[in-house]
């Protein structure tokens, strides 16, 4: 039992924060959400450091890295509320790398690696809010040749979704889920762009009896995989983001002065900061806990995921409120950076599973014993 | 990183469970397992039983007799005790003032008084707090005064808890009134049978006599008795709460009691019930992430990389779950919380003739009997140890400076 971070995830830590503070400037960011909220320039120089194939096998040219080293850079993206939804890249190396052929692996994996493809996992149903096993989108045989299917399918909120390689598409095939991988100029496909709260960018999908690739017929263990890791992703970044927003906050209260004195010089604040300090190391403490299962058997590695986004939820709206109000009027102007990271924590506490979809999850599942090792 | 204990720290998990299995005395276990009252004598064989096998001052180091344990086995040790529902030690002695004497006392003190309190045999309790004296400790009055080679103690102590049993107390007592509060306090032994001293049970909410109130009236107390130097007591006093690191979050008890808490609610039919479930899940939450701080803690101290100053978080969030167990185990049993049968909160109740044919206590749950008690007494938590308030002016200190 040891949460130590090795030399080489520190150096990772440096390359990524380095790259942040350099070249994702708050400038450049709000320069990026004004032009449609996605870079490829930006993303294209954060794989440059070599992240494109963090977890995937060196067999496939990638790194062989794993869960750590993920949650590592995802607390330095997180950190300078990236938008460029480097997640979708944890995502689709994971369900590739378990679910797919090795036909496919060979073909994707070192595209991945290489940053040459964006693999993006597009789920989200209109109908189904956080539900991963409800699937409205249908997959049947094509008759055209023998190994092709053809989908029908509207997905929403898929990041960065017009600016992908190809996508990874849940439908139902005989009456059970399965994932498809589409390509980006496949027939029949449509992808509707906008804007999202924290300024990035996310994409409608339609397909109309599009080809598609099948990836696994069993759709919702590696659907649930594939989410779990952008649970545990998505919990580093919001540890970043709160991390950067804390000292912001920090630094705030001990310039800023009424009354002739520092505000962290009064108790009802100094209280505050105290309880927002509470609330950042328990979300820590449980990114530690989402990250270490990752590699846990499906249940296990479930109920983790469901206790984590709880409370990493809790910690998320808890910091990104009280800091905005901690700010005074600043705290709610778009010029001031602190109000960027509330609202990017908002909608990573949307993402992949809110409080309330999680806590019922654990209160379901619930077990006569409970802890860490139970 | 990994969060998978080594095969030796399972290994040593496995030797203590078995120990503690087979030395715990059933009837002991039984009532903390069920919340009934445990006597004196309880907490004490409890306490000699652990003595011989050299495991009451659990956190000692080897030169003092100790086991010399990491903090990891110290952790291990504390939660299958813990889980196998031993009583809570007795910290006064072992936990609190024998690392004090360990590193401040002299070595005629250390041979005097660690073997009684490493055996169990001496029970030791704590003079901290004065009825004007609770948070701001350092404002402490109770009076010694040097006359020849003896301090003449006059003053109260106050919350001195379990003093009733107590053979030995250690004081925080005003020697000098000179410079900052801090600086005149000195730090002193005394035996409890010494002329002058008095104690007074003090009744608490729940009805129980857990603390007292201690008189000193013209106490004569040998200078020998002087732990350190006179006036540098609360360097002293202050290194004993450095002591109290992971083992105030008590999470290994709070595991233990939520596990009941999930039984209680199942037998009182309102497990089904999804707005009460989730908020026992939640509290699971809690649990889980409270643990996980505790780990961090544990392992930055094996490794001594990435010190971690977050005891007040400990305190604050251990406390805040252990009074929301109370508080839902009490809410479960709902109306029949209410009925307060004192006597159904002893082992062996059988309820007599009284309520016959509902197994010896109103609707026939006598679960329930000590539940509100239980919620009623751990209010403390969050007011002792140094206030949920004032360790959240230390947490702010040390974000905002």
């Amino acid at each position: 039992m040891n949460f130590d971070f090795t030399d080489e995830q520190e150096q990772l830590r440096d390359a990524v924060r380095k790259w942040v503070d350099k070249s994702y400037t708050f400038d450049r960011r709000r320069s990026i959400e004004a032009t449609g909220g996605f870079s490829k320039e930006a993303f294209d120089e954060l794989n440059a450091l070599g992240l494109g194939g963090l977890i995937i096998d060196e067999a496939f040219d990638g790194l062989g890295m794993g869960p750590v080293e993920a949650m590592v850079v995802m607390e330095e993206l997180g950190r300078g509320i990236v938008l460029e939804p480097y997640t979708q890249t944890l995502i689709a190396s994971g369900i590739l790398t378990n679910y797919a052929s090795d036909d496919i692996k060979k073909e994707w994996l070192p595209k991945i690696a290489s940053s040459e493809a964006f693999v993006v996992l597009a789920y989200q149903e209109r109908s189904a809010r956080y539900r991963l096993e409800q699937c409205a989108a249908q997959a049947s045989k094509s008759t055209a040749s023998g190994d092709s299917y053809a989908l029908n399918a509207i997905k929403s909120m898929v990041p960065a979704g017009d600016h992908t390689s190809a996508w990874i598409v849940p439908a139902m095939l005989d009456g059970r889920m399965a994932l498809f991988l589409v390509e980006r100029d496949a027939e029949g496909v449509k992808a509707v762009a906008y804007g999202t709260q924290n300024g990035g960018r996310a994409a409608e999908l339609s397909m109309s009896n599009t080809p598609a690739v099948l990836l696994t017929k069993d759709g919702l263990s590696a659907l649930e995989w594939g989410v779990d890791i952008g649970i545990a992703a998505t919990c580093a970044e919001a540890v970043g983001a709160m991390d950067k927003l804390v000292a912001l906050t920090v630094e705030y209260m001990n310039t800023r002065k009424q009354f002739g004195v520092n505000i962290s010089s009064f108790q009802a604040l100094r209280h505050r900061m105290a309880d927002i300090k509470m609330q950042l190391e328990l979300a820590r403490s449980m990114s530690y806990y989402a990250t270490l299962k990752v590699n846990a058997p499906a249940a296990e590695r479930r109920a983790a995921m469901a206790r984590a986004k709880y409370q990493l939820g809790l910690s998320m709206r808890f910091v990104g409120q009280q800091t905005v109000q901690l700010h005074g009027g600043i705290g709610v102007t778009d010029e001031y950076a602190g109000s960027h990271y509330f609202k990017h924590l908002t909608q990573l506490e949307m993402t992949f599973g809110d409080t309330l979809h999680h806590l019922a999850l654990v209160s379901n599942n619930m077990q006569e014993t409970a802890g860490v090792f139970a | 990183m990994d969060l998978a204990f080594t095969p030796e720290e399972q290994q040593f998990r496995e030797d203590v469970r078995t120990w503690v299995r087979a030395h715990l005395p059933a009837d002991i276990a039984h009532k903390v397992r069920n919340s009934l009252t445990l006597t004196r004598d309880d907490m004490q064989n409890w306490a000699k039983i652990l003595g011989k096998k050299g495991w009451l001052g659990h956190a000692w180091p080897k030169q003092f007799g100790g086991p010399g344990w990491n903090a990891i086995q110290k952790h291990l040790f504390e939660e299958e005790c813990a889980l196998a529902c031993a009583p809570r030690i007795v910290p006064f002695g072992p936990v609190m003032v024998a690392p004090v004497i360990m590193s401040f006392g002299s070595a005629e003190q250390q041979q005097k008084y660690l073997p009684g309190i490493a055996s169990g045999e001496v029970w030791w309790s704590q003079g901290y707090s004065e009825p004007g004296s609770g948070s701001d400790l350092a404002s402490v009055k109770c009076k010694a005064e040097r006359v020849g080679n003896h301090y003449l103690v006059n003053g109260q102590k106050t919350w001195t808890t379990l003093g009733q049993y107590g053979e030995w107390i250690f004081c925080l007592v005003r020697t000098s009134n000179e410079g900052k509060p801090q600086t005149g306090i000195s730090f002193l032994l005394i035996d409890m049978k010494s002329k002058g001293v008095s104690v007074r049970p003090i009744k608490l909410l729940d009805g129980e006599c857990e603390v007292n109130e201690v008189w000193f009236d013209n106490v004569e107390v040998p200078v020998e008795n002087l732990i350190g130097e006179e006036n540098k007591g609360w360097t002293y006093a202050k290194h004993l709460l450095s002591h109290e690191r992971t083992n105030i979050a008590d999470v290994n008890r709070s595991k233990r009691e939520l596990e009941r808490l999930k039984r209680i609610a199942k037998a009182e039919g309102i497990w089904e019930d999804n707005r009460f479930r989730d908020e026992i899940a939640k509290l699971e939450v809690d649990v889980i992430a409270l643990e996980m701080m505790v780990l961090r803690v544990l392992s930055a101290e094996k490794s001594g990389k990435n010190s971690l100053d977050v005891a007040g978080l400990l305190k604050i969030r251990g406390s805040e779950i252990q009074q929301r167990y109370a508080e839902l185990m009490m809410l479960a049993a709902g109306p029949f919380a209410v009925p307060l049968i004192r006597e159904a909160m002893e082992a062996g109740w059988q309820g007599d003739q009284m309520f016959t044919g509902n197994a010896g206590f109103p609707g026939g749950a006598a679960h329930c009997a000590p539940l509100a008690s239980t919620y009623f007494n751990l209010r403390k938590t969050t007011i002792y140890g140094g206030s949920n308030e004032v360790q959240r002016n230390i947490i702010a200190q040390t974000v905002l400076g």
